[in-house]
């Protein structure tokens, strides 16, 4: 099964200690048309981790030294936006929940169909895709903010709260002819067309980016 | 002094000395002379005047008589001339006699040789008419010859006077008329004619021809004979010499006395001169060993003046101070001093214009810079202006001062913290001394002691007696060796134990003076010999109440040195003192002790030796024996056994070890109910990795992108994995299979890694580290090799658990395995965990002990069975370095015959 949605740049990264599993792992997805990256521990993966890093990551729990899960709590303090699928045995699944709960995007019990493993990894590189486009554009909306002077700032917020012009002149104590002049400026500087998506571009921000799509 | 200037010293020296003899003998020769010749200037002199005197003594003699021949001429004359008659010559005869006293008579001697006329008229010497005797008949006819006037010999008249006839012939004409004769006295000749300022100075004599003594002027005066002179009277001439003796002058010096005197001033000088030659030879004698004590002396000496300058220097200064005897004469005593004892001598040298003398030491510099200390001794002598000074080297008696002084100190510290107490006592028994530690002990003073006599202060009264009869012993000399054991009393009255060591006391001369007591208070090791006596009553109490027999046996000489009750019950009463085999207690090889005994390292005691069950080769009873190699109370090494009668138990033990053999089954069971749960998780890896690689082919194949030897690498791992999950189920199945225990000869490293290929997954499930310590080439064992997998496997998998608690990279557990001896292999696992407590030791292979909640405590037992049932030991250890060591050796393969008999 071919994926069209996988980009070029995205990499699928396995951590795992055993070397048979790294090794048929990477030719399973690659026969799958991914690109792929095996390290045989966490140390070894935390070298050559970077932010810019996309993909997503397969982590096996169990692993001497540094644990899938301890790894999993380092990437999420250097902010990795990576989503990250745990590999487990049995009688990991407390464990595996607990990642969940931190973050985790899912986990796969071994031994696992091809057919499970290759659909998580789709979701995952899809939901890192939408990601990263949702960042930019947040990236993008904050720049915009920040070019607001005061007095257009307070308007946006008065507007994105529902306040009709003559209620924002009365609030702020201006004439509704300045208020329409700051409401077209702020429409102009957050290069949007309409209310809805001043509304939407602003509250995008506000939620904040927790990983998850 | 240069030889030649003494040479010529010496006879300078000698010329001073005769000088003066000559001079004096000279001058004494001058004076005789001189005295001499005014002497007999003098005598000379004398003379000429005596001569003189007398010279004028005859001429008045003479006058006198010519004056009376004048007078008898003249009468002659007038005779002659018949002018002259009887009467008129008496009368002017005896005026004429009268006149002059010398004469006696004058007689008118006829030519007849008859007297006419005499006058004095009453004189009876000449009476008329007398003729002339023999002798005067002479001088007659003489004169009548002559007819000149001549003097008669002197001779004796009539009455016995000395008289002296003059007579004067008369004339008349041609015709001889007779003479007029005048008798002298000789006598008064001497006393009349001579005035009297004369017969004052000399005695006069008269002295005829033949030299006799006619008259003299007798004085009692003394004449010095040898001043007089003589001089013929003439008239009367006939050899009548006059001779004066001058009288001595009275007050007048004896001649002999300058003479005398001279002599005797010059011997009295020369015999001085020779008393001073005398005294100055021996005065130059006192100087030159003065002299030479002065060079040879030791102590420096010299002559310094009141400002302190040298004057003059004795050899020594060259000799301890190294001055040449020319340097220091300028300098002053300060300039050698040293700088700070400067102010010090400078003290004492005021003393010196006091004019009193001064001693005191100071440091003075040698020519080369260092420092001697001398002690001065200085005595000023103010009329010379000079200040005698004499300083003795005391570097070496400051040195040794300054030794003894430390050594002393020394001494003193030492005594002082020596804890041992002194006291010395003299013969009779009184304290004459004690030391500091000594009064300490019994807490009196020194001075409360010394000089005191029995009872001492510190004797107690309960026990006077004894220390009376001690004191005894001692000063009788039977003082025990071992000295005395006594309580004693402190001044507070606390009592105290003490022993007492006696020895005699000698002084230098190796005489004894006394008695040296050394004491130590022995309360507190009595109290602790006494609880330790007490401990050892306890300690063989207990021993001698257990049934099991136990012994302590040298290692080397094997002799026993302590045995309880049972023992002695069973190997006999005398067993103390013999070897181990010789009672016949069963014993183990020694070559089944882990170490060897003789090279044992005291520091590993107590070591286990053997712990077993051994049969008594004669009654055949069963016994559970352990020895220890352990240290004894003398720090040497010996072995302790152990033994237990169990052959009881052993009959039971048959049921029990059925009774294990179901457990040890029922163990495996519930392990393989654990091993499934590994099973599953060791075949995990293999399958999933198999499934990859399937699925990877089949989506590459289905969608046309492979290469065939892709596909070919893909499914060779995938078989790979294959077998792999095959080894891992051969494993279990070998594992599940019920067999008997059989041993035979194992590759111990490969049981080791099965072992930890077993665990591996437990490992990780904790992420612990299993680390394998093996050595090379180690030598089969002798063992069943699943029951030993499963040994490992517990005890792996129990030190894991242990390090639950620790951080990941503290997990590490070690397996070590290692050759002890050349008979066995040591196999060890240690791990870092919390360690086992003492009491837990005690239950940790007792059956259902454990401390894991799931646990059911079968296994640590049943690996202790399995390790017994290889003929050794679990051991189980606390880790140094915190944890647990849990060790068994397994026997090599070369051991097959077994020594003991057993019970397979």
């Amino acid at each position: 099964m071919k994926s069209l949605s996988a980009e070029p740049e995205q990499c699928i990264y396995i951590v795992d200690d055993d070397e048979a599993l790294r090794d048929s792992l990477v030719w399973l997805l690659e026969s799958s048309g991914y690109r792929a990256e095996a390290f045989a521990s966490a140390d070894a993966f935390l070298k050559m981790f970077s932010a810019e890093l996309m993909g997503c990551l397969l982590l096996d729990v169990r692993m001497p030294g540094m644990s899938g899960l301890e790894l999993f709590e380092e990437l999420q303090r250097r902010h990795c936006a990576l989503p990250v699928i745990f590999i487990t045995g049995h009688g990991d699944v407390p464990m595996a929940v607990s990642a969940l709960k931190k973050g985790a995007v899912d986990f796969i019990e071994k031994p696992f169909g091809d057919r499970d493993m290759l659909a998580l990894i789709e979701e995952s590189l899809a939901g890192e895709r939408l990601g990263r486009e949702r960042r930019l554009l947040e990236a993008m909306t904050s720049r915009r903010l920040a070019g607001l002077t005061q007095r257009e700032r307070e308007v946006l917020d008065l507007i994105i709260s529902g306040k009709l012009n003559k209620q924002i002149a009365d609030v702020l104590g201006i004439s509704i002819k300045t208020v329409e002049v700051h409401r077209a400026r702020v429409m102009e500087k957050m290069e949007v067309s309409s209310l809805a998506e001043l509304v939407q571009s602003v509250l995008s921000i506000d939620a904040g980016t927790d990983g998850r799509y | 002094m240069p030889d030649s200037a003494f040479v010529n010293q010496n006879k300078r020296v000698r010329w001073y000395w005769t000088a003066p003899y000559v001079a004096v003998g000279v001058f004494a020769v001058t004076m005789l002379v001189l005295v001499w010749f005014l002497q007999s200037r003098e005598a000379d002199n004398q003379r000429n005047a005596v001569a003189r005197d007398v010279q004028w003594a005859e001429q008045t003699m003479r006058l006198h008589m010519q004056g009376t021949e004048e007078f008898l001429a003249q009468l002659a004359r007038d005779f002659a001339a018949n002018a002259l008659d009887a009467d008129g010559f008496q009368m002017r005869a005896n005026q004429h006699i009268a006149n002059n006293g010398e004469l006696i008579n004058i007689v008118w001697v006829g030519a007849d040789e008859l007297v006419r006329w005499s006058a004095p008229f009453d004189t009876t010497d000449w009476l008329p008419g007398d003729a002339l005797s023999g002798a005067q008949r002479q001088p007659f006819s003489l004169a009548r010859e002559l007819g000149r006037t001549v003097y008669g010999e002197p001779h004796v008249n009539a009455r016995s006077a000395l008289v002296l006839e003059v007579y004067v012939p008369a004339r008349r004409g041609r015709e001889f008329m007779g003479a007029i004769v005048a008798v002298y006295s000789i006598d008064q000749i001497v006393r009349h004619l001579i005035p009297n300022w004369f017969a004052d100075k000399y005695r006069l004599a008269l002295l005829g021809a033949s030299g006799a003594v006619l008259a003299v002027n007798s004085s009692v005066i003394e004449v010095d004979e040898s001043v007089f002179f003589e001089i013929p009277l003439d008239p009367p001439g006939n050899g009548l010499v006059l001779r004066a003796t001058a009288f001595r002058t009275e007050g007048g010096l004896p001649q002999a006395l300058p003479t005398a005197m001279i002599l005797g001033l010059s011997i009295i000088v020369l015999w001085s001169l020779w008393l001073l030659r005398g005294h100055v030879r021996r005065r130059v004698q006192v100087e030159k060993e003065r002299d030479r004590l002065f060079n040879l002396s030791l102590d420096l000496l010299c002559v310094v003046g009141l400002d302190g300058s040298f004057r003059r220097c004795n050899p020594a200064f060259t000799r301890i101070l190294g001055y040449q005897p020319d340097e220091l004469p300028g300098k002053t005593l300060l300039d050698i001093v040293h700088s700070e004892d400067t102010a010090a001598t400078l003290e004492h040298l005021r003393t010196l214009a006091r004019g009193e003398p001064g001693s005191f030491e100071n440091r003075c510099r040698c020519a080369d810079g260092t420092f001697k200390w001398l002690a001065w001794s200085i005595n000023p002598v103010l009329d010379e202006g000079l200040v005698y000074a004499v300083a003795h080297d005391i570097s070496g008696r400051r040195a040794s001062e300054d030794a003894l002084r430390a050594e002393s100190a020394f001494r003193k510290a030492m005594e002082e913290s020596v804890i041992t107490g002194m006291r010395a006592i003299d013969l009779s028994g009184r304290i004459i001394y004690v030391n500091t530690a000594f009064c300490r002990m019994v807490g009196f003073d020194a001075d409360e002691l010394i000089g005191a006599v029995p009872p001492f202060p510190y004797w107690p009264d309960e026990d006077l007696a004894i220390c009376r009869h001690n004191l005894e012993l001692t000063l009788a000399g039977r003082a025990p060796n071992s000295g005395f054991e006594m309580r004693i009393r402190r001044k507070n009255a606390e009592r105290l134990d003490a022993r007492f060591y006696l020895s005699p006391l000698i002084d230098l001369t190796g005489r004894q003076t006394g008695w040296m007591a050394s004491v130590t208070d022995i309360t507190e090791p009595k109290r602790v010999r006494a609880a330790l006596e007490s401990a050892h009553e306890r300690f063989e109490a207990v021993l001698d109440s257990l049934e099991a027999a136990v012994f302590v046996a040298d290692v080397a000489s094997d002799e026993i040195l302590f045995a309880n009750r049972a023992f002695k019950r069973i190997h006999g009463f005398d067993a103390v003192g013999r070897t181990v085999r010789g009672v016949a207690v069963p014993q183990p090889d020694r070559s089944r002790y882990p170490v060897d005994l003789a090279v044992v390292d005291v520091g590993a005691l107590p070591i286990e030796l053997f712990d077993g069950e051994l049969q008594h080769p004669l009654s055949g009873r069963w016994y559970h024996v352990r020895e220890n190699a352990t240290r004894w109370v003398d720090g040497r090494v010996v072995r302790t056994g152990i033994a237990t009668d169990i052959t009881d138990r052993k009959q039971s033990a048959e049921v029990t070890r059925e009774q294990a053999e179901r457990l040890q089954h029922t163990s495996r069971l519930i392990t393989m109910g654990e091993m499934a749960s590994t099973l599953a998780h060791e075949l995990n890896q293999p399958l999933s990795a198999i499934a990859n690689y399937c699925m990877g082919c089949v989506t590459r194949i289905q969608g046309g992108r492979f290469r065939e030897e892709d596909l070919l690498a893909a499914m060779q791992k995938a078989s790979f994995q294959a077998e792999r999950a095959g080894k891992i189920i051969r494993r279990v199945r070998e594992f599940v299979k019920k067999s008997e225990p059989r041993r035979s000869a194992v590759g111990i490293a490969e049981i080791i890694e099965d072992a930890i290929g077993f665990v591996d997954f437990d490992a990780r499930r904790v992420s612990g580290r299993i680390t394998l310590d093996m050595e090379r080439d180690l030598p089969a064992v002798f063992a069943d090799r699943i029951m030993i997998e499963q040994v490992i496997i517990n005890l792996v998998k129990n030190g894991l658990d242990a390090m639950a608690g620790l951080s990941r990279d503290e997990r590490e557990l070690i397996v070590r395995v290692r050759k002890t001896g050349k008979r066995s292999v040591e196999v060890a696992v240690i791990d870092r965990g919390h360690g086992i407590g003492e009491e837990e030791k005690r239950q940790l292979f007792s059956p259902f002990y454990t401390t894991k909640a799931e646990g059911m405590g079968l296994g640590l037992n049943i690996c202790r069975s399995i390790i017994e049932f290889h003929d050794s030991s679990l051991i189980v250890d606390s880790n140094p370095e915190g944890g647990t060591i849990f060790a068994f050796t397994l026997p090599t393969e070369a051991i097959v015959s077994e020594k003991l008999v057993r019970r397979a």
